[in-house]
């Protein structure tokens, strides 16, 4: 499937992910331990996205198993279908009085009805969940824990036996051996710490907010139709905001949603009033709007300062031009 | 390769970073099935097998780029420059070391034809070998010992002796003898003499900043040690601007751990009594036969907390760290109510709600705009204030908090104020930034104080305070 790390960055980007090294070398680790990926960092960053993206492009279906609290076994791996069961013995009624007709005591016909215990403890009457789906499936598939760090502690105990073994035990049917071991991403934002002996199973992954070149190029990639200057400009921006101390730092899941809504508005560059009118697509709290704003000055300047800079040496004229302009 | 990862393993378990043998296992496993070529796929696949903490990354990198670094590139740093002398005075090394290594051949066995390792490596410039000997020969001289500044030059000297650089200089020193004797032009004699020289130098130079380099390897572990443990022990007295910067970390870490132990500590409380509703509901596909049982929750038992703090700048970092230990946990409690004091009181709750903790300290720190604090701690003033105007505030399910040194300034303690908030609350705790047998003593009037208290306690430092708030808690 992939046999280097270049080849991995490339099948990413094929699926328009754009990823740096660090993210394709892990990737590819993965695949080749076959081991699973704790993916850590701030919301927004594209974790979800890459468990995804690989499973594009690896061709393998995505099983996507969601985490919150009080998850527990029967909706994460499998359940008794109760009432199927209870159908059946209903209908196969008369089967079970043929059966039992030579029975001579009670305990003889105990015994009869044990034998056929495994009819009803077997595939037909299980509903398998995400893991149970994950390790059965006949096609190699790719797991997706997402948000793992939302679970209880006592369920990230219980997936030590997937994650380590890729193997689940269901106490009617045995252990079950995954026939094809499935990648396996997990996906955590550091709500709570996890144990070390799940850290210690999984390769450890820590996407951070990209670099401003990667920023533009992901831009660039994900929204093609924004001009090269808005790119520029919005990028720049990004990188500032992240420096303050916000409550919630805007990710690039909020550049790309600030970079299609601009578009929408039919923005070439930014200003003043076009950031102010939409500072709320990407600071989500009113206490860090009312901060931003209060260093959209500085924010902003920054790029005036630049844009002065470069300005005499690239066009003087234009910059003439609008201070005549100014005058009438 | 195996013994060299295996000793950066026992780097990073120094350095606080915690590595299974598992994982060492799972890191070699992964430089199988990569071309190491690449330093930074060799950095990324150390990285992911062996880093598991998002905070771990930076020291990791650090640590890398000391260990695997580039001491080679140094090597060649200070052998360019040896060799780039040549370069000046118009010779060419390639042409003049081939010259050189003709003429040896044809003295081979003739005495001083044959060259030590060393030598010939220095003459060649081979870098990598040259680096295998400096290891080897460091490693003899027992680097890994190094602890401070003052040894660099005494373990680069023994390393220098271990590696038999006077030796190869001298065989050097011959060879150019000799190859005068054999006929060659006096300038390339010249130049080749101070070729030796320069090498002579790079030789030193390179085996100086090695020492160096593992003066800062060892001493790395030192530094992240200290900033890890020795902030929890570390007196509040004694605190510098950036501790406190470091120590809101350390806070917040600390902060973070109790609530996941709480969390736990809940669940386990939660099975009460059977709950009929929602078992029936539970079974309705079950015919509403119970197979699963419902228990009834049982209510989450959350202190409330009122808190008193003396600002005065005798207590002020304590009431710092309380402050962002308490309020990091917030949601722990039901409600939180905070006020001020050093004579005047002050409620500061209002600050907590609308700004972020840190900043919310910083102004409660200076009084919130309530009180002034710079005045002459009074206990009893205080006490008496909060029982005139927020003695309702105190039921029988809050927790009173009290931090200050009680050091009145002989004023009246007014302890019955004290008196009627603890018949009124849950329970009193104080915690005191000095040690109990200074209390009481000079103007003290901590033992006025302490039939009133249900706990009273010491906490100088984080590991005290952070046992504290845990009892709260449970």
């Amino acid at each position: 499937m992939f046999d280097s790390v270049d080849q991995v960055l490339e099948a990413l980007e094929k699926q328009s992910y754009i990823a740096d090294k660090n993210i394709a070398t892990v990737v590819f680790l993965a695949h080749k331990l076959e081991k699973p990926v704790l993916i850590e960092g701030p919301a927004g960053v594209g974790k979800t996205e890459l468990a995804k993206v690989v499973a594009a492009a690896t061709g393998r279906p995505m099983i996507r198993l969601q985490c919150y609290e009080g998850l527990d076994e029967a909706k994460a791996l499998y359940e008794w279908e109760y009432s199927k069961q209870l159908l059946y013995t209903q209908i196969l009624k008369e089967k079970f009085t043929e059966a039992m007709a030579g029975a001579g005591s009670i305990r003889d016909a105990a015994e009869r009805v044990g034998k056929e215990d495994s009819v009803f403890f077997s595939y037909n009457f299980i509903v398998p969940r995400p893991l149970l789906n994950a390790i059965t499936s006949d096609d190699p598939s790719l797991l997706l824990i997402d948000e793992v760090d939302k679970s209880d502690p006592e369920f990230e105990a219980f997936l030590l036996e997937v994650l380590s073994d890729f193997q689940v035990t269901v106490p009617e049917l045995g252990t079950i051996q995954a026939k094809q071991r499935p990648l396996v991403f997990l996906t955590s934002n550091n709500a709570r710490e996890m144990s070390d002996a799940l850290k210690r199973r999984c390769l450890h992954l820590y996407i951070d907010y990209p670099s401003e070149e990667l920023e533009s190029k992901i831009l660039r990639t994900k929204v093609p139709d924004a001009a090269a200057g808005l790119v520029e400009d919005l990028v720049g921006m990004m990188q500032r905001l992240r420096e303050l101390d916000l409550k919630k730092t805007p990710s690039i899941s909020e550049t790309l949603d600030w970079a299609r809504a601009l578009l929408a508005l039919n923005a070439s560059e930014l200003d003043e009033d076009l950031v102010n009118q939409t500072f709320n697509v990407i600071l989500k709290y009113e206490g860090d709007v009312r901060k931003a704003q209060a260093e959209l000055d500085k924010l902003l300047q920054k790029k005036a300062g630049q844009a002065a800079a470069q300005a005499p040496a690239a066009a003087p004229q234009p910059a003439a031009a609008t201070k005549k302009g100014a005058l009438h | 390769m195996q013994k060299k990862i295996l000793e950066f393993t026992n780097i990073l378990r120094k350095s606080g970073i915690r590595v299974s043998t598992a994982e060492a296992i799972d890191s070699f496993q992964a430089l199988e099935e990569l071309s190491l070529d690449d330093r930074e796929i060799f950095r990324d696949a150390l990285r992911s097998t062996m880093v598991k903490r998002g905070e771990e990354v930076p020291t990791f990198d650090q640590l890398f780029d000391l260990f695997w670094s580039g001491f080679y590139d140094s090597l060649r740093e200070s052998f360019g420059q040896a060799t780039g002398g040549l370069a000046e005075m118009g010779m060419d090394l390639e042409q003049l070391l081939q010259q050189i290594m003709q003429m040896l051949q044809n003295m081979q066995g003739q005495e001083g034809g044959d060259l030590g390792e060393l030598a010939r490596a220095l003459l060649t410039t081979d870098l990598s070998q040259l680096e295998n000997l400096i290891r080897a020969a460091a490693e003899q001289a027992g680097v890994e010992r190094i602890e401070n500044f003052l040894q660099v030059g005494f373990f680069s000297r023994r390393t220098l002796e271990q590696m038999g650089v006077e030796g190869a200089m001298d065989e050097l020193r011959n060879l150019a003898d000799q190859l005068e004797q054999a006929g060659m032009s006096p300038e390339e004699i010249q130049a080749l003499r101070s070729l030796i020289e320069g090498l002579m130098e790079a030789v030193r130079r390179s085996v100086r900043s090695f020492t160096e380099r593992e003066l800062q390897k060892q001493n790395h572990d030192y530094m992240e040690k200290f900033r890890r443990e020795t902030l929890l022990e570390k007196s509040f007295y004694h605190l510098t601007e950036e501790e406190i910067r470091k120590m809101r970390e350390v806070v917040e870490r600390l902060a973070q751990r109790i609530k996941n132990v709480l969390s736990i500590r809940r669940r386990r409380l939660k099975r009460g009594k059977l709950d009929l509703h929602q078992t029936l509901r539970r079974n309705m596909s079950h015919g509403a036969i119970p197979f699963e049982l419902v228990f009834k929750q049982r209510k989450k038992d959350r202190p409330k907390l009122v808190i008193l703090t003396d600002v005065s700048s005798s207590v002020a970092n304590v009431s710092r760290f309380m402050l962002q230990f308490v309020y990091t946990l917030q949601e722990a409690f039901t409600k939180i109510r905070a006020f001020v004091f050093v004579a005047e009181l002050g409620e500061v709750t209002p600050l907590f709600q609308e700004l972020d903790i840190n900043k919310a300290i910083e102004e409660a720190l200076e009084g919130g705009d309530v009180i002034n604090v710079y005045t002459r701690s009074n206990f009893g003033y205080a006490f008496h204030h909060f029982w005139q105007n927020h003695l309702s505030a105190i039921d029988n399910k809050t927790t009173v908090l009290i931090l200050g040194d009680a050091r009145n300034n002989y004023n009246d303690p007014r302890a019955w104020c004290l008196r009627d908030i603890h018949n009124k609350a849950k329970n009193v705790v104080w915690l005191n930034p000095e040690n109990p047998s200074a209390w009481g003593f000079g103007d003290s009037v901590m033992d006025k104080y302490l039939p009133y208290c249900d706990v009273a306690e010491e906490v100088r430092n984080l590991r005290q305070l952070s046992k504290v708030v845990d009892g709260l808690l449970l």
